[in-house]
């Protein structure tokens, strides 16, 4: 069981809505590829991270593998199940099998509890969630427990009725945290989660990651922060220039690394 | 003074009233009903087909999307008249909804108004869909949302400027003369009791005729109202935000 991008090859493009998610290039292939057959996999359980300098497409990738987007060549995978080769509706049940947690936070305007619930909320049927919303116009809407038990993860279980507008950027971040993980996906793609966090945040978030993964959670994380890959990440997979160039356990990668690339990049070296 | 002398002349003072009214309640009532009636349909008409309208233009990119932009710009300046003539000539006899029989109802005036509700609501709702940050779609689309739950998401970020939106929309309704006058004919039965007559317009019949003192009770008449709707819907607005629910 596994989320994987195979082969895959993907170009800026213009935002030109179709088929897929808000805000995301639909993969035109006029422009220079970002990168080039790339293949990457996680296993559920595992924690792969992505590392490379910035604007190298990590981000990219993330949203390929989170199925904002089709690449342009080759595939992406989960559990066996091609996505874009899939019907539209098993694809969506594909996509509800991964959360993604962005470098920002991007809550809602809404109580901490509504903004941890969203994902599990979207995943009801309508009828279900128009009763549900009438209950809480006379306030009478119970918070699933799964709301609480994400929101204790990352160490907020009595944020559930603040208002999301009045957290701080850490306590922003580890809500969204809760939020991807509160619908229980099988996969997790973190995209430079703790760049704007203080030490003390960061360790929350490290630690949930480790949390995650104990409960069987594949969870790939894309930073800048080499000493983060190392602390949390079971293989590195490293991309630089328009590629993988490196993926191995993260001992190995970071003692011994077998790209000439790779030991350039991780001894501070730039390489592009 | 005789007991009785006393009492005419208390009985003469209690028939005579504290404030005289220049006009009879059921006058004004039907008046102002007349008004609600026809700018709350008509402004919600115009909600249920502008938003889904402006999510649609504001979330995809299409051929001619800046003149479609435009138009919807252009449409919340268009001259209340010459909607309300092309409103009549509509439903007129000889006009395609002739068969209708609408030509002075509250049903035509219900027209105009939409037509001139939907371009200030469309095109304010269209910028407060495509001001929500590009983020909090990704959000939703990530946390497993559907194009309906995304687009339900933005319509709940954007939910103030769709209030000013419909505010906007409800005003240009409700203090709308030209057009209404056109259509609707400005009729009021012998018995006093508004048929088609809006504030607006029996504030310009009451002026025209000299009686300015119930023209300017119809005007505070008519703040009012636009102030108490403003004011509910502020209200709901802030209700939501402090529950911290509503539907998303």
């Amino acid at each position: 069981m596994s989320l994987d991008a195979r082969g895959v090859t993907h170009a800026y493009a213009d935002d030109s809505g179709g088929d897929d998610g808000p805000g995301v290039a639909d993969g035109g292939t006029d422009a220079a590829p970002v990168f080039r057959d790339v293949s990457l996999s996680v296993d559920r359980g595992d924690v792969v991270a992505i590392i490379g300098p910035s604007g190298v497409g990590k981000t990219t990738l993330l949203r390929l593998l989170g199925l904002f987007a089709e690449p342009n060549e080759g595939t992406v995978a989960v559990d066996g199940t091609d996505a874009w080769t899939a019907a539209e509706r098993d694809r969506l049940a594909l996509r509800r099998q991964v959360g993604v947690v962005f470098q920002e936070a991007n809550l809602f305007d809404a109580s901490v509890g509504r903004n941890v619930e969203y994902g599990l909320r979207v995943r009801r049927e309508w009828r279900e969630r128009l009763r549900d919303e009438l209950r809480g116009l006379v306030g009478g809407r119970d918070q699933p427990e799964a709301v609480r038990e994400a929101l204790g993860v990352v160490g907020l279980a009595d944020y559930v009725d603040q208002d999301a507008s009045s957290l701080s950027g850490g306590e922003a971040q580890r809500v969204a945290f809760a939020r991807a993980l509160a619908y229980d996906p099988n996969y997790l793609l973190l995209d430079e989660p703790t760049s704007d966090l203080d030490p003390r945040n960061t360790a929350v978030i490290e630690n949930a990651v480790a949390d995650a993964s104990d409960r069987g959670i594949g969870t790939v994380v894309a930073t800048h922060d080499m000493n983060q890959a190392r602390r949390v990440a079971d293989q590195v997979a490293v991309l630089l220039g328009d590629g993988v160039v490196e993926v191995g356990p993260t001992d190995r990668v970071f003692e011994d690394p077998r790209d000439d690339r790779t030991r350039k990049f991780i001894s501070g070296e730039l390489v592009y | 003074m005789l007991p009785t002398d006393a009492l005419a002349v208390f009985a003469d003072a209690a028939a005579v009233p504290v404030v005289e009214f220049p006009f009879e309640s059921r006058y004004l009532l039907s008046t102002i009903y007349v008004s609600l009636y026809v700018s709350v349909i008509a402004v919600g008409l115009s909600t249920v087909a502008s938003v889904p309208l402006a999510l649609a233009v504001g979330f995809s990119e299409f051929r001619g999307k800046r003149l479609v932009t435009s138009v919807i710009n252009t449409g919340m300046g268009f001259p209340s008249v010459v909607v309300g003539l092309l409103v009549l000539v509509m439903v007129s006899s000889q006009g395609p909804l002739g068969h209708l029989d609408l030509v002075f109802t509250k049903r035509a005036m219900i027209i105009s108004q939409f037509v001139l509700a939907t371009p200030p609501i469309t095109g304010i709702a269209l910028a407060a869909v495509t001001g929500v940050r590009e983020d909090v779609r990704d959000a939703a689309f990530a946390l497993g949302g559907t194009r309906a739950d995304v687009a339900l998401t933005v319509v709940k970020e954007a939910r103030y400027g769709i209030a000013t939106a419909v505010l906007a929309g409800f005003g240009r309704a409700i203090s709308e003369v030209g057009s209404v006058l056109i259509v609707g004919g400005n009729i009021a039965s012998a018995n006093g009791i508004s048929k088609t007559r809006t504030l607006t317009t029996a504030i310009r019949l009451e002026a025209r005729q000299g009686r300015y003192e119930l023209a300017l009770v119809l005007g505070a008449v008519l703040v009012a109202v636009v102030l108490v709707v403003n004011a509910v819907v502020v209200r709901l607005g802030d209700s939501k935000t402090s529950a911290g629910g509503g539907l998303r």
